[in-house]
Protein backbone atom coordinates (compact mmCIF):
# COMPACT_ATOMS: atom_id res chain seq x y z
CA UNK A 1 0.00 0.00 0.00
CA UNK A 2 2.49 2.74 1.06
CA UNK A 3 4.20 1.77 -2.14
CA UNK A 4 1.57 2.00 -4.19
CA UNK A 5 1.03 5.38 -2.30
CA UNK A 6 4.75 6.75 -2.86
CA UNK A 7 4.36 5.21 -6.41
CA UNK A 8 0.97 6.53 -7.56
CA UNK A 9 1.80 10.41 -7.86
CA UNK A 10 5.18 9.55 -9.89
CA UNK A 11 3.11 7.34 -11.97
CA UNK A 12 0.48 9.86 -12.90
CA UNK A 13 3.34 12.27 -13.52
CA UNK A 14 4.45 10.42 -16.24
CA UNK A 15 1.09 8.95 -17.68
CA UNK A 16 0.36 12.75 -18.04
CA UNK A 17 3.59 13.54 -19.38
CA UNK A 18 3.27 10.91 -21.81
CA UNK A 19 -0.03 11.74 -22.84
CA UNK A 20 1.27 15.19 -24.61
CA UNK A 21 3.88 13.07 -26.17
CA UNK A 22 1.67 10.04 -27.03
CA UNK A 23 -0.74 13.07 -28.19
CA UNK A 24 2.14 14.57 -30.65
CA UNK A 25 3.38 10.86 -31.36
CA UNK A 26 -0.34 9.87 -32.52
CA UNK A 27 -1.03 13.21 -34.44
CA UNK A 28 2.54 12.46 -36.50
CA UNK A 29 1.51 8.65 -36.74
CA UNK A 30 -1.40 9.42 -38.27
CA UNK A 31 -0.35 11.93 -40.59
CA UNK A 32 2.65 9.50 -41.60
CA UNK A 33 0.48 6.94 -42.13
CA UNK A 34 -2.17 9.08 -43.87
CA UNK A 35 0.38 10.82 -46.31
CA UNK A 36 2.57 7.91 -46.81
CA UNK A 37 1.89 4.41 -47.76
CA UNK A 38 5.45 3.20 -47.03
CA UNK A 39 5.57 4.73 -43.28
CA UNK A 40 6.32 1.72 -41.81
CA UNK A 41 9.58 0.55 -44.09
CA UNK A 42 10.54 4.02 -43.84
CA UNK A 43 10.20 3.57 -40.30
CA UNK A 44 12.45 0.32 -40.72
CA UNK A 45 15.80 -0.37 -39.04
CA UNK A 46 18.69 0.92 -40.36
CA UNK A 47 20.62 -2.07 -40.90
CA UNK A 48 18.23 -3.18 -43.92
CA UNK A 49 20.29 -1.50 -46.91
CA UNK A 50 18.03 -2.38 -49.79
CA UNK A 51 15.02 -0.85 -48.08
CA UNK A 52 17.14 2.43 -47.23
CA UNK A 53 18.56 2.75 -50.67
CA UNK A 54 14.71 2.55 -52.02
CA UNK A 55 13.88 4.82 -49.20
CA UNK A 56 16.11 7.55 -49.67
CA UNK A 57 15.64 7.93 -53.16
CA UNK A 58 12.00 9.08 -52.31
CA UNK A 59 12.43 10.79 -48.61
CA UNK A 60 12.99 13.83 -50.71
CA UNK A 61 9.81 13.31 -52.61
CA UNK A 62 7.39 12.38 -49.54
CA UNK A 63 8.03 15.29 -47.63
CA UNK A 64 7.58 17.44 -50.35
CA UNK A 65 4.24 15.49 -50.84
CA UNK A 66 2.65 15.32 -48.30
CA UNK A 67 -0.88 15.71 -49.12
CA UNK A 68 -0.70 13.94 -52.52
CA UNK A 69 0.22 10.48 -51.59
CA UNK A 70 1.39 8.03 -53.90
CA UNK A 71 2.70 4.27 -53.90
CA UNK A 72 5.40 3.26 -56.60
CA UNK A 73 5.68 -0.27 -57.40
CA UNK A 74 9.22 -0.34 -57.30
CA UNK A 75 9.44 -0.08 -53.32
CA UNK A 76 5.97 -2.27 -53.34
CA UNK A 77 8.23 -4.25 -55.64
CA UNK A 78 10.48 -4.49 -52.18
CA UNK A 79 8.18 -4.26 -49.86
CA UNK A 80 6.82 -8.21 -51.34
CA UNK A 81 8.76 -10.44 -50.32
CA UNK A 82 9.37 -12.91 -53.18
CA UNK A 83 10.95 -10.39 -55.68
CA UNK A 84 14.45 -11.89 -56.88
CA UNK A 85 16.78 -11.15 -54.56
CA UNK A 86 19.84 -10.51 -56.47
CA UNK A 87 19.04 -7.71 -58.68
CA UNK A 88 18.14 -4.50 -55.92
CA UNK A 89 21.58 -4.30 -54.79
CA UNK A 90 23.25 -5.18 -58.97
CA UNK A 91 20.98 -2.36 -60.21
CA UNK A 92 22.56 0.15 -57.97
CA UNK A 93 25.55 -0.59 -56.60
CA UNK A 94 27.17 2.15 -55.77
CA UNK A 95 24.47 3.73 -53.51
CA UNK A 96 24.70 0.95 -51.57
CA UNK A 97 28.24 1.39 -51.06
CA UNK A 98 27.74 4.31 -49.84
CA UNK A 99 25.20 3.31 -47.20
CA UNK A 100 27.43 0.73 -46.14
CA UNK A 101 30.38 3.32 -45.59
CA UNK A 102 27.75 5.09 -43.25
CA UNK A 103 26.66 1.86 -41.63
CA UNK A 104 30.34 1.35 -41.19
CA UNK A 105 30.99 4.87 -39.68
CA UNK A 106 28.12 4.79 -37.43
CA UNK A 107 29.25 1.51 -36.08
CA UNK A 108 32.68 3.06 -35.39
CA UNK A 109 31.21 6.03 -33.56
CA UNK A 110 28.89 3.45 -31.49
CA UNK A 111 31.57 1.21 -30.59
CA UNK A 112 34.95 3.50 -30.56
CA UNK A 113 32.81 6.63 -29.07
CA UNK A 114 31.49 4.24 -26.28
CA UNK A 115 35.02 2.93 -25.73
CA UNK A 116 37.79 4.69 -26.74
CA UNK A 117 37.27 8.41 -26.40
CA UNK A 118 37.47 8.23 -22.70
CA UNK A 119 40.84 7.04 -23.30
CA UNK A 120 42.40 7.44 -26.21
CA UNK A 121 43.12 10.89 -27.99
CA UNK A 122 40.71 12.51 -30.38
CA UNK A 123 43.12 12.99 -33.16
CA UNK A 124 43.35 9.00 -33.25
CA UNK A 125 39.96 8.03 -33.62
CA UNK A 126 40.09 11.19 -36.08
CA UNK A 127 42.65 9.02 -37.89
CA UNK A 128 41.30 5.68 -37.47
CA UNK A 129 38.24 6.92 -39.62
CA UNK A 130 40.37 8.07 -41.94
CA UNK A 131 42.24 5.19 -42.63
CA UNK A 132 38.81 3.63 -42.90
CA UNK A 133 37.44 5.48 -45.38
CA UNK A 134 40.48 5.20 -46.97
CA UNK A 135 40.61 1.31 -47.41
CA UNK A 136 36.75 2.13 -48.29
CA UNK A 137 37.27 4.29 -50.80
CA UNK A 138 39.92 2.21 -52.72
CA UNK A 139 37.75 -0.58 -52.53
CA UNK A 140 35.03 1.80 -54.40
CA UNK A 141 37.23 2.27 -57.13
CA UNK A 142 36.68 -0.12 -59.20
CA UNK A 143 38.96 -1.82 -61.61
CA UNK A 144 41.56 -1.44 -59.81
CA UNK A 145 41.84 -4.91 -60.10
CA UNK A 146 43.24 -4.60 -63.72
CA UNK A 147 46.24 -3.52 -63.08
CA UNK A 148 47.13 -6.11 -60.21
CA UNK A 149 47.43 -9.80 -60.72
CA UNK A 150 45.14 -10.86 -57.95
CA UNK A 151 41.81 -12.96 -58.70
CA UNK A 152 38.93 -10.35 -58.43
CA UNK A 153 35.76 -11.20 -56.90
CA UNK A 154 32.25 -11.72 -58.26
CA UNK A 155 31.05 -8.44 -57.10
CA UNK A 156 33.84 -6.35 -58.98
CA UNK A 157 32.69 -7.99 -62.19
CA UNK A 158 29.07 -7.52 -61.30
CA UNK A 159 30.28 -3.40 -61.32
CA UNK A 160 32.30 -3.82 -64.10
CA UNK A 161 29.71 -5.25 -66.25
CA UNK A 162 26.94 -2.55 -64.88
CA UNK A 163 28.90 0.09 -65.45
CA UNK A 164 29.40 -0.91 -68.97
CA UNK A 165 25.64 -1.22 -69.70
CA UNK A 166 25.35 2.34 -67.60
CA UNK A 167 27.74 3.75 -70.09
CA UNK A 168 26.54 1.41 -73.38
CA UNK A 169 22.93 2.63 -72.85
CA UNK A 170 21.89 5.43 -70.64
CA UNK A 171 17.79 5.12 -71.67
CA UNK A 172 18.26 1.97 -69.58
CA UNK A 173 18.86 3.88 -66.33
CA UNK A 174 16.41 6.77 -66.66
CA UNK A 175 13.95 3.75 -67.39
CA UNK A 176 15.05 2.33 -64.67
CA UNK A 177 14.00 5.50 -62.61
CA UNK A 178 10.50 5.77 -64.28
CA UNK A 179 8.60 5.02 -61.36
CA UNK A 180 4.98 3.89 -61.54
CA UNK A 181 3.12 5.65 -59.18
CA UNK A 182 -0.46 4.88 -58.45
CA UNK A 183 -2.95 6.48 -55.74
CA UNK A 184 -3.43 4.69 -52.69
CA UNK A 185 -7.08 3.11 -52.81
CA UNK A 186 -9.44 4.71 -50.81
CA UNK A 187 -11.05 3.17 -47.94
CA UNK A 188 -14.43 3.97 -46.00
CA UNK A 189 -16.69 2.10 -44.11
CA UNK A 190 -20.25 2.08 -44.56
CA UNK A 191 -22.16 1.28 -41.55
CA UNK A 192 -20.77 -1.47 -39.45
CA UNK A 193 -20.83 -4.37 -42.12
CA UNK A 194 -19.45 -2.78 -45.77
CA UNK A 195 -16.84 -1.43 -46.94
CA UNK A 196 -16.41 1.03 -49.79
CA UNK A 197 -13.49 1.46 -52.32
CA UNK A 198 -14.13 5.03 -53.63
CA UNK A 199 -11.53 4.90 -56.25
CA UNK A 200 -11.96 1.42 -57.34
CA UNK A 201 -12.54 2.69 -61.27
CA UNK A 202 -9.74 5.34 -61.17
CA UNK A 203 -7.30 2.53 -59.91
CA UNK A 204 -8.53 -0.16 -62.70
CA UNK A 205 -7.61 2.82 -65.33
CA UNK A 206 -4.45 3.47 -63.82
CA UNK A 207 -3.77 -0.09 -63.88
CA UNK A 208 -5.12 -0.82 -67.56
CA UNK A 209 -6.88 -3.64 -66.13
CA UNK A 210 -11.35 -4.30 -66.37
CA UNK A 211 -12.92 -3.77 -63.54
CA UNK A 212 -14.47 -7.22 -63.35
CA UNK A 213 -11.06 -8.48 -62.93
CA UNK A 214 -10.03 -6.66 -60.43
CA UNK A 215 -12.94 -7.14 -58.81
CA UNK A 216 -13.18 -10.91 -59.00
CA UNK A 217 -9.45 -11.25 -57.50
CA UNK A 218 -10.27 -8.49 -54.66
CA UNK A 219 -13.45 -10.35 -53.96
CA UNK A 220 -11.58 -13.78 -54.43
CA UNK A 221 -8.85 -13.01 -52.26
CA UNK A 222 -11.18 -11.27 -49.47
CA UNK A 223 -13.51 -14.10 -49.04
CA UNK A 224 -16.51 -11.83 -49.06
CA UNK A 225 -19.39 -10.70 -52.13
CA UNK A 226 -19.73 -7.18 -53.29
CA UNK A 227 -20.07 -5.12 -56.32
CA UNK A 228 -19.85 -1.86 -57.74
CA UNK A 229 -22.56 0.56 -57.40
CA UNK A 230 -23.65 3.86 -58.99
CA UNK A 231 -21.04 6.24 -58.38
CA UNK A 232 -18.50 3.93 -60.23
CA UNK A 233 -17.89 2.89 -56.56
CA UNK A 234 -17.02 -0.52 -54.94
CA UNK A 235 -19.41 -1.96 -51.89
CA UNK A 236 -17.52 -4.78 -50.12
CA UNK A 237 -19.25 -7.13 -47.59
CA UNK A 238 -16.82 -6.79 -44.41
CA UNK A 239 -14.89 -4.62 -42.27
CA UNK A 240 -11.76 -3.70 -44.26
CA UNK A 241 -8.77 -1.18 -43.74
CA UNK A 242 -7.03 0.77 -46.59
CA UNK A 243 -3.83 -1.22 -45.44
CA UNK A 244 -5.47 -4.45 -45.93
CA UNK A 245 -6.79 -3.37 -49.34
CA UNK A 246 -3.89 -1.92 -50.24
CA UNK A 247 -2.12 -5.59 -49.59
CA UNK A 248 -4.48 -7.19 -51.99
CA UNK A 249 -3.69 -4.72 -54.61
CA UNK A 250 -0.17 -5.38 -53.96
CA UNK A 251 -0.47 -9.10 -54.78
CA UNK A 252 -2.49 -8.14 -57.67
CA UNK A 253 -0.17 -5.76 -59.45
CA UNK A 254 2.78 -8.25 -58.98
CA UNK A 255 0.72 -11.17 -60.08
CA UNK A 256 -1.74 -9.88 -62.76
CA UNK A 257 0.14 -6.19 -63.96
CA UNK A 258 3.44 -6.18 -63.38
CA UNK A 259 5.74 -8.10 -66.54
CA UNK A 260 6.71 -11.27 -64.67
CA UNK A 261 10.38 -10.82 -66.72
CA UNK A 262 10.95 -7.28 -66.91
CA UNK A 263 8.73 -5.93 -63.79
CA UNK A 264 7.60 -3.20 -66.10
CA UNK A 265 4.05 -2.22 -65.85
CA UNK A 266 3.57 -1.59 -69.24
CA UNK A 267 1.30 -4.94 -69.63
CA UNK A 268 -1.72 -6.31 -71.71
CA UNK A 269 -3.80 -9.00 -69.93
CA UNK A 270 -5.77 -11.11 -72.88
CA UNK A 271 -7.84 -14.23 -72.28
CA UNK A 272 -7.30 -16.69 -74.61
CA UNK A 273 -9.05 -20.13 -74.62
CA UNK A 274 -9.83 -20.04 -71.20
CA UNK A 275 -6.42 -18.89 -69.95
CA UNK A 276 -5.22 -15.27 -69.04
CA UNK A 277 -1.91 -14.59 -70.74
CA UNK A 278 0.14 -10.94 -69.58
CA UNK A 279 1.61 -9.61 -72.84
CA UNK A 280 4.55 -7.15 -72.20
CA UNK A 281 4.81 -3.85 -74.38
CA UNK A 282 8.51 -3.55 -72.97
CA UNK A 283 9.95 -6.92 -73.39
CA UNK A 284 7.49 -8.60 -75.47
CA UNK A 285 7.40 -11.78 -73.14
CA UNK A 286 3.98 -13.51 -73.03
CA UNK A 287 3.09 -15.48 -69.98
CA UNK A 288 -0.04 -17.00 -68.54
CA UNK A 289 -0.89 -15.96 -65.42
CA UNK A 290 -3.16 -18.20 -62.49
CA UNK A 291 -6.67 -17.89 -62.71
CA UNK A 292 -8.76 -16.21 -59.91
CA UNK A 293 -9.99 -19.04 -57.85
CA UNK A 294 -12.16 -18.05 -54.87
CA UNK A 295 -11.64 -21.80 -53.84
CA UNK A 296 -12.92 -23.23 -50.42
CA UNK A 297 -15.07 -20.66 -48.70
CA UNK A 298 -16.81 -22.08 -45.29
CA UNK A 299 -20.03 -21.27 -44.23
CA UNK A 300 -20.05 -18.17 -42.27
CA UNK A 301 -23.56 -17.28 -42.16
CA UNK A 302 -26.62 -18.90 -40.82
CA UNK A 303 -27.58 -21.75 -41.58
CA UNK A 304 -30.91 -21.72 -41.36
CA UNK A 305 -31.37 -18.83 -43.49
CA UNK A 306 -29.22 -21.01 -46.27
CA UNK A 307 -31.63 -23.93 -46.43
CA UNK A 308 -34.54 -21.41 -46.29
CA UNK A 309 -32.64 -20.15 -49.86
CA UNK A 310 -32.36 -23.39 -51.17
CA UNK A 311 -35.82 -24.65 -50.20
CA UNK B 1 30.53 -58.47 -69.37
CA UNK B 2 27.73 -56.14 -68.87
CA UNK B 3 26.65 -53.91 -71.76
CA UNK B 4 25.19 -50.36 -70.56
CA UNK B 5 22.72 -50.32 -73.14
CA UNK B 6 20.98 -53.30 -72.31
CA UNK B 7 20.63 -52.45 -68.24
CA UNK B 8 17.46 -51.66 -67.28
CA UNK B 9 16.56 -47.90 -66.49
CA UNK B 10 14.14 -46.68 -65.15
CA UNK B 11 13.15 -42.88 -66.75
CA UNK B 12 10.52 -42.63 -63.64
CA UNK B 13 12.76 -43.23 -60.86
CA UNK B 14 13.76 -39.19 -60.13
CA UNK B 15 9.68 -39.00 -60.55
CA UNK B 16 8.77 -41.56 -58.49
CA UNK B 17 11.41 -40.65 -56.06
CA UNK B 18 10.73 -36.80 -55.73
CA UNK B 19 6.60 -38.04 -54.90
CA UNK B 20 8.13 -40.55 -51.96
CA UNK B 21 10.22 -37.53 -50.54
CA UNK B 22 7.46 -35.30 -50.17
CA UNK B 23 3.55 -36.78 -49.91
CA UNK B 24 2.62 -33.02 -50.20
CA UNK B 25 1.88 -32.30 -53.78
CA UNK B 26 0.50 -28.37 -55.09
CA UNK B 27 -0.04 -25.36 -53.32
CA UNK B 28 -1.78 -25.43 -49.70
CA UNK B 29 -4.11 -22.28 -50.02
CA UNK B 30 -4.37 -20.65 -46.55
CA UNK B 31 -7.46 -18.19 -46.35
CA UNK B 32 -9.15 -15.68 -43.95
CA UNK B 33 -13.05 -15.05 -43.78
CA UNK B 34 -15.07 -12.70 -41.57
CA UNK B 35 -17.84 -13.49 -39.49
CA UNK B 36 -19.84 -12.07 -37.69
CA UNK B 37 -18.03 -9.12 -34.86
CA UNK B 38 -14.33 -8.89 -35.12
CA UNK B 39 -14.58 -12.77 -35.81
CA UNK B 40 -12.59 -14.53 -38.35
CA UNK B 41 -11.94 -18.16 -39.72
CA UNK B 42 -8.95 -19.53 -41.42
CA UNK B 43 -9.45 -22.17 -43.44
CA UNK B 44 -6.96 -24.54 -45.04
CA UNK B 45 -7.81 -26.20 -48.28
CA UNK B 46 -5.38 -28.53 -50.46
CA UNK B 47 -3.31 -30.40 -47.79
CA UNK B 48 -2.60 -33.84 -49.31
CA UNK B 49 -5.33 -36.68 -48.46
CA UNK B 50 -2.42 -38.81 -47.05
CA UNK B 51 -1.92 -37.06 -44.10
CA UNK B 52 -4.34 -37.30 -41.25
CA UNK B 53 -5.91 -34.35 -41.35
CA UNK B 54 -7.93 -35.53 -38.02
CA UNK B 55 -4.81 -35.66 -36.55
CA UNK B 56 -3.75 -32.22 -37.90
CA UNK B 57 -6.12 -30.53 -36.41
CA UNK B 58 -6.16 -31.89 -33.14
CA UNK B 59 -2.82 -31.09 -32.74
CA UNK B 60 -3.58 -27.58 -33.91
CA UNK B 61 -6.24 -26.72 -31.76
CA UNK B 62 -3.83 -27.35 -29.09
CA UNK B 63 -0.88 -25.79 -30.15
CA UNK B 64 -3.25 -22.74 -31.24
CA UNK B 65 -4.85 -22.66 -28.39
CA UNK B 66 -8.40 -22.66 -30.95
CA UNK B 67 -11.36 -24.74 -31.62
CA UNK B 68 -11.33 -26.41 -35.51
CA UNK B 69 -13.06 -28.84 -37.89
CA UNK B 70 -12.43 -31.29 -40.53
CA UNK B 71 -14.95 -30.36 -43.37
CA UNK B 72 -15.35 -32.41 -46.64
CA UNK B 73 -15.86 -30.97 -49.91
CA UNK B 74 -16.92 -32.49 -52.83
CA UNK B 75 -14.57 -30.46 -54.98
CA UNK B 76 -11.78 -29.31 -52.61
CA UNK B 77 -11.48 -32.39 -50.67
CA UNK B 78 -10.76 -32.25 -46.91
CA UNK B 79 -10.18 -28.35 -45.43
CA UNK B 80 -9.19 -27.74 -42.23
CA UNK B 81 -10.75 -25.20 -40.19
CA UNK B 82 -10.00 -23.08 -37.44
CA UNK B 83 -11.23 -20.42 -35.39
CA UNK B 84 -9.70 -16.96 -35.53
CA UNK B 85 -6.88 -15.69 -37.74
CA UNK B 86 -4.36 -18.09 -37.39
CA UNK B 87 -2.89 -17.68 -40.67
CA UNK B 88 0.52 -17.01 -39.52
CA UNK B 89 0.47 -19.55 -36.81
CA UNK B 90 -0.61 -22.41 -39.15
CA UNK B 91 1.96 -21.30 -41.86
CA UNK B 92 4.45 -21.49 -39.29
CA UNK B 93 3.63 -24.79 -37.64
CA UNK B 94 2.90 -27.04 -41.24
CA UNK B 95 6.75 -25.55 -42.41
CA UNK B 96 7.90 -26.48 -38.74
CA UNK B 97 6.98 -30.08 -39.19
CA UNK B 98 7.65 -30.61 -42.07
CA UNK B 99 4.79 -31.18 -43.71
CA UNK B 100 4.81 -28.73 -46.39
CA UNK B 101 7.44 -26.53 -47.93
CA UNK B 102 7.61 -23.09 -47.69
CA UNK B 103 7.03 -22.58 -51.27
CA UNK B 104 3.55 -24.68 -51.48
CA UNK B 105 2.25 -22.44 -48.75
CA UNK B 106 -0.12 -19.57 -50.35
CA UNK B 107 -1.56 -16.77 -47.94
CA UNK B 108 -5.04 -15.46 -49.07
CA UNK B 109 -6.50 -12.19 -48.15
CA UNK B 110 -5.47 -9.27 -46.46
Amino acid sequence: MDDDMIFDPSLKKKKKKKTGFDMDAALASEQGESTSVEAPVESGDVDVPEDENLDLDNFGKKKKKKKKTFFNLEELESALPETTEEKPPAEEPEPQEEDLVDDLDLEIDFSKTKKKRRKKNLDELVAEEENNENQENAEDLHGDWVSTDRDYTYDELLERVFDIMREKNPAMVSGKKQKFIMRPPQVVRIGTKKTSFANFTEICKTLHRQPKHLLDFLLAELGTSGSVDGNSQLIIKGRFQQKQIENVLRRYIKEYVTCHTCRSPDTILQKDTRLFFLQCETCGSRCSVASIKSGFQAVTGKRAAIRAKIA
Amino acid sequence: MSIQNLNTFDPFADAIKSSEDDVQDGLVHVRIQQRNGRKTLTTVQGLSSEYDLKKIVRACKKEFACNGTVVEHPEYGEVLQLQGDQRENICQWLTKSGLVKPEQLKVHGF
